[in-house]
């Protein structure tokens, strides 16, 4: 191809372009903006014109329109769980976002650079903040029994020794004393 | 159809007077479902026809249309505290960047759905159907073979010009919103549909059209 063509190509490509926006404008009830580029090749615009007439929007049924939205519920559900548990342990419960039909737990992202990128959805299901909750709990609950545990229990033998030496040391103390 | 637009006031410049800056016309349903999870369902219901159509254009398979959907639309919504709103004033009005962002997933949920396809895809004939007047009978014939045949002639696009042509006739984006979910210069996706438009002229002459 040569740069006259190229040039051309680009020429007509833009040309081409200034019409789809007319026709797509129109078809959403918006204004066309004055009659249409002579210049612009009449088959192109033919096709164009089917396209637009035979290239139709395929909705979804009704049926799968709604488990998706019951499903979207869940997962914003499991979503928003973390805060009402103690948002600072940050690890969020995923298990309703694993993809479709549980075959692939990866969403496919593009990075800042536009690169593509696999982002894991599947993470464990914890709860941070309610894990260290509990774990602290029990710590304090062990804790508290430490403290509060009688401070003289034990078996028969435990007490009968006990009791006999606090009586030699009683004995000892008295025969000081005399 | 007007759309809503949403717009801010910058401060007057050097030049005086104070200049509108077009938003993201999703921008307050993002940040609704930023706040509340549970609001995505309003992102959903407005865009869950396109992703959809866009899904089985390329899949041509209702089932992995569906499943192709439905891991867009979760992805989106773990996923939504990383978008970040690019509109800009040559945009235009109702530009949605949030929009882009979810087509981007959707490529690239739907290319790694096809390198992974078990299925054969659907006839374009029998989408076709799918798609005519029930009720028309007799039109529905013609319609049904003249949508085959637009349906037939998009379908042996080489893929790029094919998703291009799919997210400007289908989903009515603008040539700006197609660079940005292809990854490509608009100028790119002139030339792409440019010449998607030229073969789709020449396999239509060849089967009698285009009307």
């Amino acid at each position: 191809m040569t740069l006259f063509e190229r040039e051309g190509s680009e020429v007509e490509a833009l040309l081409t372009d200034r019409y789809l926006e007319r026709v797509l404008a129109r078809a959403t009830g918006g204004e066309a903006a004055g009659p249409f580029d002579p210049l612009l090749n009449p088959i192109l615009r033919d096709a164009a014109e089917t396209l637009r007439r035979d290239l139709v929007r395929v909705h979804p049924s009704f049926r799968f329109e709604e488990r998706l939205a019951s499903r979207l519920a869940d997962a914003a559900a499991a979503l928003r769980m973390p805060a009402a548990a103690g948002a600072e342990g940050g690890v969020v419960s995923i298990g309703a976002l694993s993809g479709a039909s549980g075959r692939d737990d990866d969403a496919y992202l593009f990075d800042d650079d536009g690169e593509l990128e696999r982002r894991e959805l599947s993470r464990p299901l914890l709860i941070g903040g309610a894990l260290t909750s509990a774990a602290l709990s029990l710590a304090g609950a062990a804790w508290v029994a430490w403290r509060t545990r009688p401070a003289r229990r034990g078996s028969a033998m435990v007490r009968a020794a006990r009791a006999v030496r606090e009586a030699r040391l009683a004995a000892a103390h008295v025969g000081r004393l005399d | 159809m007007a759309r809503p637009v949403f717009g801010r006031v910058r401060p007057a410049g050097e030049a005086g007077s104070p200049r509108v800056t077009h938003l993201d016309r999703d921008r307050a349903l993002v940040e609704e479902a930023r706040r509340d999870p549970a609001s995505f369902d309003a992102l959903y219901r407005r865009y869950l026809a396109q992703v959809y159509s866009y899904a089985y254009y390329e899949l041509g398979d209702h089932h992995e249309a569906e499943d192709a959907t439905e891991r867009t639309f979760l992805a989106a919504l773990a996923n939504l505290d990383r978008f970040e709103e690019r509109a800009r004033p040559a945009d235009g009005e109702g530009a949605s960047t949030f929009r882009v962002w979810l087509f981007r997933i959707a490529r690239n949920v739907v290319a790694n759905q096809r390198r992974g396809r078990r299925r054969h895809p659907q006839a374009p004939i029998e989408a076709a159907a799918l798609v005519a007047d029930p009720l028309d009978i007799e039109g529905g014939v013609a319609t049904r073979d003249e949508a085959a045949a637009a349906w037939r002639a998009v379908g042996r696009l080489p893929a790029d010009r094919r998703r291009a042509v799919v997210l400007r006739f289908v989903e009515e984006m603008s040539t700006a919103e197609i660079a940005g979910v292809l990854g490509r210069s608009e100028g790119a996706v002139r030339v792409l549909i440019h010449r998607a438009l030229r073969t789709v002229a020449r396999e239509l002459g060849r089967s009698g059209r285009p009307r």
